[in-house]
């Protein structure tokens, strides 16, 4: 049963003036696709290194299964990872570096042979065993690295950024069929990426860090409708900020008094004081945008500045009458038309808003990504 | 139009100049040697083959000669391997303190003034003064031969001490190289470090083995100034060839120059060749290795569990048993030896007398002294004017991979051989220009001060991006000299100042080369040997501690420059 815990998990680099991770918990379920995201340097890839054996822990536990594997070495802990860099060996061919989990585990020939064929052919690469892995494309490299830690038996997956290396279309398919195969074969997979649209479209749950601490743990859908912090509504998709002050509560919905004493109303309340500073955070695609003289709740005027056609979407920066600035995406056949130097009103649905409490160091501080 | 012409062609003038100094001081020597017993191809047959006196006796000396030399190359590049395989996985993948002074040491081992060094290994492993003091007795004697290699004991330890860098370094330098993500994979798929080791990383390293092994045979087949030392067990090719050059014995002593330095470029071609050839080697599969393949990887996981001190402890012993200790007990001996010989007490046996005595030997080393100084400070010095533009020429034209090529030849050439060819090209039988002295000196030193002074120049000027800044100068309106001036040449002040200190310690030390073309006009090194074989030994003893300590401060020096 590959499930994985980690308990009170830690560790610094460079006598301890760098802590890459900060008394983490975690607990991945069996059979989960579990990425880790963040930001880089925040700790996602020294925790999965940790899991492997490959970083020692400074403290902490970590579990496989029912196993405690903190102390054993990475040989002896029946993983499977696979590197962004693919790691593989050049002095093999396909079928040796798919074969080679077999082969030093001493499988027996049999075995060995079947394994690695029904690997390969998984990855569709069957065709290509005696192909040295400079010959292959970087998705080719990948799928046979996808393969080689597969065939080693292993239940639980360790992807370090496995599609980093790669363009973005072979990126995006190459990351259904990880997720297919992992599926399909019943295991555990941990993935770290930076790149949260990667999390999202593959994960069953994620878990966004940062500086070493682990900000929230959700299904994809949990972290982009209801985030817990600041910084995980700027890093799930994106947000608009507006700073106010929360000047009345009535149950669930909160009455925020934007700059230049807007008022709107927000319902997902993370802060209950009445009287203080707060950040209401809405996504550029939860606005609506009108002409001017139309009603729409939350209502807020303003001008475009500036237009871009990004395909699939248009963008909007809407200066606010009160000096604000905003970003307000509408789908590009939505069938409303607006040029720049429009005077528009956006407005937005409460529900579809968050209201949180003002930032201690200050909302740039709080969204910086290092 | 016309600005541009000229300046043109002050740079083709230039480069010309460059690639003529080039050519006389460093290669055409070499090339005189080989070409010289090709030429005078009847003299020397004659010599060698059919002497009227003693028919092909010198044949039959050459012969055993390079064979006795080619064994000892073997097997001091195998004890090279077998020791500094786990030092160079050490020092490549271990962060530890010290790291730094141990790299120190390795880097000693190059540029130690070999004669010194083969007193001090004497006086490490025989007599009393060494490791004998501590049991009573000598060690071992100079003649004692290691069995199965049939090779004298002393030779092969100061072969391996003078030659184990060369392979440390390549090896280390791949190793930091290589991805760490091969090792990881392997352990994640299940091999315990020793499966990995064998299956993965070392054949990964076999082209920097090659490269590095090649290099450390080339030197142990030329090295002149340690072996003669111990030289009274079994001469060596190169000390053969000082002993006939000194008996004027000219054909047959560059006959046998030639067989060396051809044997030399053999061993390089053939590594050269199989490296490109593949610069990856897969090993081939044997059936039986999957047979007996359960128990290796049994024995091996064992052996991986084991703690990880025993084989760096096993490493770094020899290290210190094979460099440094010998360097402590000269440094050491002299102070035992000061007044008088500890051993009988008798005051002639001591350094004061030997010195200051009648003999005066401190006169005599001062003399060396000033020769050595100057001879260091003028060929580093026209060194470095061949040198450094060299390092333009070899990264600014297509042919400059060439250049570089044909440089390493004065790297390989065994230093006897090539103090004889600089005899035979300048000497009274060639060109006539100089007789042995200290002017043969200098010319024999340029040669392999070249490709020293270039390789750290060469360093700096990849390590410093230099042409994209000169780019930028000259994007800014920098003429191209203006550019050089002031942008490339304070770059890259540190690596030829690297480069000067290498081949200045490099010439204080040489011994080999100089032996042959010295003359009257004698060096340190050559001074050494010449005391063990007066048997002022006492004397012997200070001329190397003295020596040693001045390669120990111009290292420190070198390393204080590298590093900021």
């Amino acid at each position: 049963m590959p499930e994985v815990t980690l308990k009170n998990l830690s560790k610094s680099f460079a006598k301890g003036r760098i802590v890459a991770v900060d008394k983490v918990d975690l607990h991945v379920k069996d059979k989960e696709y579990f990425s880790l995201i963040g930001p880089s340097g925040c700790g996602k890839t020294t925790t999965l290194r940790m899991i492997a054996g490959l970083v020692e822990p400074d403290e902490g536990e970590i579990y496989i299964g029912e196993r405690l594997v903190t102390d054993l070495p990475p040989e002896d802990r029946d993983i499977g990872y696979v590197f962004q860099q693919y790691a593989l060996f050049p002095n093999m061919d396909v079928w040796d570096n798919v074969t080679y989990g077999p082969t030093v585990k001493a499988w027996e020939e049999k075995k060995r042979e079947r394994i690695g064929r029904e690997m390969l052919q998984m990855v569709r690469l069957y065709d290509r065993l005696d192909a040295v892995p400079q010959e292959l494309s970087g998705g080719m490299m990948q799928r046979v690295a996808l393969s080689r830690a597969l065939a080693a038996g292993a239940e639980l997956l360790l992807l370090d950024e496995p599609l980093g290396a790669l363009d973005a279309k072979i990126r995006n398919e190459l990351r259904y069929e990880i997720r297919k195969l992992v599926k399909d074969l019943k295991l555990t997979a941990v993935h770290v990426t930076h790149d949260q649209a990667e999390a999202m479209a593959i994960s069953d749950r994620i878990a966004v860090m940062r500086k070493g601490h682990i900000l929230q743990v959700g299904s994809p859908y949990d972290l982009y409708m209801n985030p817990e912090e600041i910084f995980i509504a700027n890093f799930i998709g994106e947000s608009n900020f507006l700073e106010g002050k929360v000047s009345h509560i009535k149950d669930d919905t909160a009455q925020v008094s934007l700059r230049g004493d807007l008022e709107v109303e927000s319902s997902n309340i993370k802060i209950a004081k009445k009287g203080e500073r707060a950040v209401l955070a809405v996504r550029p695609e939860a606005f609506e945008l009108a002409e001017k003289t139309q009603k729409l709740g939350n209502a807020l005027h303003g001008v475009i500045e500036r237009i871009r056609f990004e395909g699939t979407d248009i963008r909007y920066e809407i200066r606010l009458v009160n000096d604000d600035s905003i970003v307000v995406v509408r789908p590009s056949l939505g069938g409303e038309w607006f040029e720049e130097n429009d005077k528009v009103t956006v407005g937005f649905d409460p529900e579809k808003s968050h209201l949180f409490e003002y930032p201690e160091k200050g909302l740039r501080a709080e969204l910086e990504l290092e | 139009m016309r600005g541009l012409t000229a300046s043109k062609t002050v740079g083709l003038l230039a480069i010309l100049g460059v690639l003529i100094g080039l050519f006389v001081f460093v290669l055409m020597p070499t090339f005189y040697l080989i070409s010289f017993t090709l030429t005078q191809w009847n003299e020397v047959y004659i010599d060698v083959f059919a002497n009227p006196l003693i028919g092909d006796t010198n044949w039959q000396q050459i012969l055993g000669y390079l064979g006795f030399s080619l064994r000892l190359a073997v097997a001091a590049v195998i004890i090279d391997f077998l020791f500094g395989i786990p030092l160079a996985y050490f020092l490549a993948y271990r962060r530890f303190p010290g790291k730094s002074f141990l790299e120190d040491i390795i880097m000693l081992s190059l540029v130690i003034p070999t004669s010194g060094f083969g007193v001090a290994t004497l006086l490490t492993w025989t007599g009393l003064s060494g490791i004998g003091g501590l049991i009573g007795r000598s060690v071992v004697e100079v003649t004692y031969v290691v069995p199965l290699m049939n090779v004298p004991f002393l030779y092969l330890l100061v072969h391996v001490a003078l030659t184990f860098p060369y392979v440390v370094r390549t090896l280390q330098g791949k190793l930091e190289d290589l991805s760490p993500a091969f090792g990881q994979a392997s352990r994640t798929l299940g091999a315990s470090a020793f499966t990995t080791f064998r299956k993965i990383i070392f054949p990964l390293a076999i082209p920097a083995l090659f490269s590095g092994g090649v290099l450390a045979f080339a030197r142990s087949l030329g090295e002149t100034g340690a072996t003669m030392v111990l030289g009274g067990v079994m001469p060596t090719a190169p000390i053969a060839i000082v002993r006939w050059v000194s008996e004027f014995k000219l054909a047959t002593a560059s006959f046998l120059g030639f067989l060396l330095i051809i044997t030399a470029t053999i061993a390089i071609l053939l590594v050269d060749l199989l490296l490109q050839k593949r610069s990856v080697f897969r090993m081939p599969r044997w059936k039986f290795v999957s047979k007996v393949g359960k128990c290796v990887l049994k024995v091996e996981k064992k052996l991986s569990g084991r703690p990880k001190w025993f084989k760096d402890v096993a490493s770094l012993g020899t290290l210190f048993i094979i460099v440094i200790l010998p360097i402590i007990v000269v440094l050491f001996s002299v102070g035992v030896y000061w007044s008088a010989d500890p051993d009988t007490g008798r005051v002639q046996g001591g350094v004061i007398y030997q010195l200051f005595g009648p003999s005066n030997y401190f006169n005599t080393l001062m003399r060396a002294t000033l020769t050595s100084v100057y001879v260091a400070v003028i060929s580093t010095y026209i060194a470095a004017c061949i040198a450094v533009p060299s390092v333009y020429m070899i990264k600014r034209y297509r042919a400059g991979g060439l250049l570089r090529y044909i440089l390493r030849v004065p790297l390989i050439v065994p230093s006897s051989a090539l103090g004889l060819s600089v005899l035979l090209l300048w000497g009274p039988s060639g060109l006539n220009l100089t007789t042995p002295g200290i002017w043969l000196i200098i010319l024999t030193h340029i040669v392999f001060s070249v490709p020293v002074v270039m390789e750290p120049t060469i360093a700096a000027y990849e390590g410093a991006g230099i042409p994209s800044y000169e780019g930028v100068a000259r994007t800014l309106g920098a003429t191209p000299y203006d550019a050089v001036e002031t942008v490339s040449l304070p770059m890259l002040k540190r690596g030829i100042l690297a480069g000067v200190i290498l081949s200045f310690t490099r010439s204080l030390g040489e011994t080999g080369a100089t032996f042959v073309v010295m003359g009257s006009d004698v060096t340190v090194p050559p001074l050494v040997v010449n005391m063990v074989e007066a048997l002022a030994f006492p004397a012997a003893l200070f001329a190397s501690a003295y020596l040693i300590a001045l390669s120990l401060v111009l290292l420190i020096l070198f390393r204080f420059l590298v590093r900021k």
